[in-house]
């Protein structure tokens, strides 16, 4: 073995043959291998082929499971169809009779009810003032009174007390946004005569 | 590599050639139905939509019937206590039915011209008309008289309105002039 490592110096030599002759008959000797290649090579196919219809097979699964959804959604459908059209006919026609309660409801509340005003106007005047008119325009009212008594405790406590008690007053102050005093003069008899302008609380929609 | 070749090979490798044909023809059914799932998804969520929708149409009409008979018996109501423009007797003389039951004296009272909503108005069930109306009485008549006007028989918005006592004496009768629209039903 170890001649046959040594390189050859020389080209020219002979090659020397084999010690000994190969005399195996390879088709004749006997199968030693435990596993054989073929069982890798069709193993690996094989669950190749597995892998793939397992595959196949849940995405044919879920598109089963998708189409009985579907069947049963129609089903339900089908089923619900008729009453929910009776039912959207039906809300229309509803809403076409809300609309005309509606109407009246924004007609009648877009406006006070000025016989609550006055009755409330009436409640809380002090005695010391006769109101002399009320004037109910679109923006608002105005107030007309006379005070009695001397000109200054006129002037300078009961008209601005009146005035104060008109914008605090829960029921009559809450449908103005402003009380205002805006005159205030004697008048032929010595009394003091004062005007009053309230400005409708406008709503908010 | 000849034909005979190839049906050694096969025969050779059976189990190997089988499974790949298996494999190969799988993945093609796989491709040729890729599309299936997801319009059956598709199909899926539409019709979930139209189910939870019939759904919530069917639950939300529960009383609806009820409700929908309720609503149409309180606009008859309310259609009945329309004034009808046309009908300027009446219509004035629906303040002095007022006048009688109040006890104030009425003036004169006058229905102003109305004119029908032009094309490109809003479409709507009802208009009104304005009325200007004087009356005379003490407090309480007037009061009584205002009161009746605003919850009375006809739908009323009072626009103005201008109270003061008809002389200089307190507690002497009082004057109420109003201007007011009465809700009227569409001729």
């Amino acid at each position: 073995m170890a001649l046959a490592l040594k390189r050859k110096s020389d080209s020219s030599v002979p090659e020397v043959p084999n010690w000994h002759p190969n005399l195996r008959i390879v088709e004749s000797l006997p199968d030693t291998k435990v596993v054989r290649t073929a069982f890798f090579v069709n193993g690996g196919f094989g669950v190749l082929a597995l892998i793939a219809l397992g595959y196949f097979l849940v995405q044919e699964w879920k598109l089963h499971e998708v189409n009985s959804q579907i069947a049963d959604l129609e089903h339900q459908i089908d089923q619900g169809t008729h009453q929910s059209n009776d039912a959207v006919r039906l809300y229309k026609d509803f809403k076409v009779e809300a609309a005309k309660t509606d109407e009246v409801a924004d007609f009648v509340s877009s406006r006070p009810l000025l016989s609550n005003i006055i009755l409330r106007l009436g409640e809380i005047t002090p005695k010391n003032i006769a109101l002399d008119s009320l004037d109910f325009k679109e923006n608002g009212l105005s107030i007309r009174a006379t005070i009695k008594g001397a000109a200054d405790k006129a002037t300078l406590q009961i008209a601005p007390a009146f005035e104060r008690l008109l914008r605090a007053d829960p029921k009559f102050g809450a449908k103005f946004s402003e009380v205002n005093l805006v005159t205030i003069v004697k008048n032929n008899a010595g009394r003091m005569k004062i005007d009053i302008l309230c400005t409708y609380r406008k709503e908010k929609k | 590599m000849t034909t005979e070749d190839l049906v050694a090979f096969v025969k050779k490798n059976l189990i190997s050639v089988a499974c790949a044909v298996f494999t190969i023809l799988i993945a093609a059914l796989c491709y040729y139905r890729s599309d299936l799932l997801p319009e059956a998804q598709k199909v899926l969520d539409e019709r979930s939509a139209k189910a939870a929708l019939i759904a919530a149409n069917i639950e939300d009409s529960a009383q609806l019937r009820e409700q929908h008979a309720r609503l149409v018996a309180a606009n008859k109501l309310i259609a009945d206590r329309m004034i009808h423009i046309g009908q300027l007797a009446e219509n004035t003389g629906y303040f002095y039915r007022l006048e009688s039951e109040t006890g104030v004296h009425i003036s004169d009272p006058k229905q102003s011209s109305w004119n029908p909503p032009g094309k490109g108005a809003p479409k709507t069930n009802y208009t009104w008309v304005g009325f200007s109306v004087s009356a005379t009485g003490d407090y309480n008549q007037v009061l009584d008289f205002l009161r009746k006007l605003e919850s009375g028989e006809h739908f009323c918005r009072v626009n103005s309105l201008l109270l003061r006592p008809v002389s200089e004496m307190r507690g002497g009768p009082m004057n109420i002039n109003v201007s007011l629209e009465l809700m009227a039903a569409m001729e």
